[in-house]
């Protein structure tokens, strides 16, 4: 019971993107297309997962004073496993998201709720806090690329839903991505209230 | 030539910040007030360049040799987080007004992703050198370059919000919203830049 | 488990470890998925092959790759018999840096296919690149303005911008600003002028007239 209030958490009440705006710069970059925010979204997930996992077994053998050096190389070893993993059975999806996968490792994201959560809790707990702001993250970052691509290209996933007379290519472009971003912030406040 | 070239790109054509989408975390958390975006933004150059030059040694001294590129990531995160401690140990003793002026600043500059991204891109040489072949040099005038468009873009921004906390918003756009939608009129304003660095190498050529 | 002290020697002895630990899981996990990289580079490198020279992905052909002043030459044979040769070219001059094309000549001179290999091009503009020169034309010409062009997108004007089974001995190919008959791709002529050039360099190579390149670079501008 305890363990779904952890993962619901991070869907909706302190969705990392809508509500604490961490991690911004894979949130505006990837965000081109709905698959491109989707992927860097479970790419992301699945580094928060693990480093959360590990830091919470780890916690008590970690000094105090040097538990951020260590997470940070937990955090970074999990993020190369997944630059060779990609590399090696999904090069296409590697080469678009190109130099934002090692720049997972800077997320504020992953080094804040191993802080926030993993220094403090237990494995399992641990695990659904990762689960829950990985997907929460996902989620944000696969509707803000789906709403782009959509205005921009007229598709969602590759699927063309609007006419090419109305695709306004600059959604697709830099500017797009922080006035989507913006508006949908300002959604996600009026329902949460 | 080409050096220039590289500057106005990486200013204003390719901003780091605008188009590039590096470095969002500080553009969009310490540009409410201009003073304290050009600490930030003088801050940032200050690490870039030293980051820059210390990791790209470090690629093609060590990683390299040893084949030992599958560390880059690891290597770069913890070289770039020791290097902003010891600049803040150094500064803390050389130069107190320095300190005083950019040490609030310093430890949120190891999780900017724009240090550890143009690190990696100098490192590997895949960033836009105008024609010019990737080295230290080129790799250390793209940096500043970059860093300085990082500083531009933030002042700037941090211009606009001063101006925005005094004018009444919609109560469901107030705050980061609204200044959302000011940054992406910014980088549209930045678009108009496209291609002017072409334009310029096309003239003197 | 009570928590460990931050002495010096409990520090360091972390630190050390959790290195270790991960420099050597790092290694292993390399060392997997090295040869993987490879061979999926190489398969991609054939996939590209086959497909700029218009042969069946299944069809079995022999490649011999040799390089000229640092261009890369694919000479390809099917069962013995030269069926056509491609040629990797890039161009520094894109609008986000270098472009790589793989190019394919059948004897006459004629370009068979290209594959845009490595770009960093903005996406739904000069990105465009892939598609953009093997597709015939697009309908009527749309007077636009520049803000709705912002907004809005181009509609693609009438023109030819295929460069499939065109010989560039008649001539260099150039976008239609320059005085030639290709159309830049819709708002993006510098990535189409990078584009074109690189062809054009790929075809001096594959004529072998390699001297031609490197004066071609420096006076073209």
């Amino acid at each position: 019971m305890n363990n779904l209030k952890v993962f619901l958490n991070g869907l909706i009440k302190e969705n990392p993107t809508f509500v604490l705006l961490l991690g911004m710069c894979p949130t505006l970059g990837t965000t081109s297309s709905a698959l491109n925010g989707m992927s860097m979204g479970l790419a992301t997930t699945f580094v928060l997962i693990c480093s959360n996992i590990v830091i919470a077994l780890l916690k008590n053998l970690i000094p105090d004073k040097v538990r951020i050096p260590a997470y940070i190389v937990v955090i970074a070893s999990f993020v190369t496993l997944l630059q060779m993993l990609m590399q090696a059975y999904l090069p296409s999806l590697y080469a678009s998201l190109g130099l934002f996968i090692p720049l997972i490792v800077v997320n504020c994201i992953i080094l804040g709720r191993a802080e926030a959560f993993a220094a403090k809790n237990t494995a399992l707990p641990s695990l659904f806090d990762g689960l829950g702001m990985g997907l929460g993250f996902t989620w944000a970052l696969t509707l803000l690329g789906a709403v782009r691509e959509l205005l921009g290209t007229g598709a969602v996933f590759g699927f063309t839903l609007l006419p090419s007379s109305t695709n306004m290519l600059v959604f697709v472009l830099a500017p797009g991505a922080f006035i989507v971003l913006g508006y949908l912030i300002a959604i996600v406040n009026k329902i949460k209230k | 030539m080409e050096y220039i070239l590289i500057f106005i790109s990486a200013i204003f054509v390719n901003n780091v910040v605008l188009s590039q989408f590096l470095g969002i975390c500080p553009f969009l958390g310490v540009s409410k007030k201009v003073e304290t975006a050009k600490g930030m933004g003088l801050a940032v150059t200050f690490v870039l360049v030293i980051a820059t030059i210390v990791t790209y040694l470090l690629q093609i001294w060590v990683l390299n040799p040893f084949n030992l590129q599958y560390l880059q990531t690891i290597v770069f995160i913890l070289v770039i987080a020791a290097l902003v401690q010891m600049v803040e140990i150094v500064l803390k003793k050389l130069s107190p007004s320095l300190y005083q002026a950019l040490g609030v600043f310093l430890p949120l500059i190891t999780t900017n992703c724009c240090i550890l991204g143009v690190a990696i891109l100098v490192a590997n040489g895949t960033y836009n050198g105008q024609g010019l072949e990737p080295s230290l040099l080129t790799g250390v005038i793209f940096a500043l370059a970059t860093a300085l468009g990082f500083a531009l873009s933030l002042i700037v921004f941090a211009g606009l919000r001063e101006q925005l906390s005094l004018i009444r918003v919609p109560k469901g756009m107030d705050g980061m919203p609204i200044a959302l939608v000011v940054a992406g009129l910014l980088a549209l304003a930045f678009m108009g830049f496209s291609g002017i660095d072409k334009g310029i190498a096309l003239f003197f050529s | 488990m009570k928590k460990l002290e931050s002495s010096l020697k409990n520090m360091l002895l972390v630190l050390t470890l959790v290195s270790a630990v991960a420099a050597f899981l790092l290694a292993s996990v390399n060392k997997m998925t090295s040869s993987t990289i490879e061979k999926i580079n190489e398969e991609a490198l054939s996939a590209g092959i086959k497909s700029v020279l218009n042969v069946g992905a299944d069809e079995q052909i022999a490649v011999t790759e040799k390089e000229v002043d640092s261009y890369l030459v694919y000479e390809v044979t099917r069962e013995g018999n030269w069926i056509g040769t491609a040629v990797k070219s890039t161009d520094k001059s894109g609008f986000g840096g270098d472009i790589e094309v793989l190019v394919g000549f059948n004897e006459e001179g004629k370009i068979l296919g290209y594959e845009v290999l490595k770009h960093a091009e903005t996406p739904g503009l000069g990105a465009r690149a892939g598609e953009w020169f093997r597709t015939a034309t697009a309908g009527e010409v749309k007077k636009v303005g520049v803000l709705s062009k912002i907004f809005f997108g181009n509609p693609d004007p009438a023109g030819s911008h295929n460069i499939i089974g065109r010989d560039i001995a008649e001539g260099e190919l150039k976008v239609s600003k320059d005085g030639g008959d290709i159309d830049a791709i819709t708002a993006s002529t510098i990535t189409s002028r990078a584009f074109l050039n690189a062809v054009n360099n790929a075809y001096k190579v594959f004529k072998g007239n390699v001297s031609d390149v490197n004066s071609g670079a420096t006076t073209q501008q």
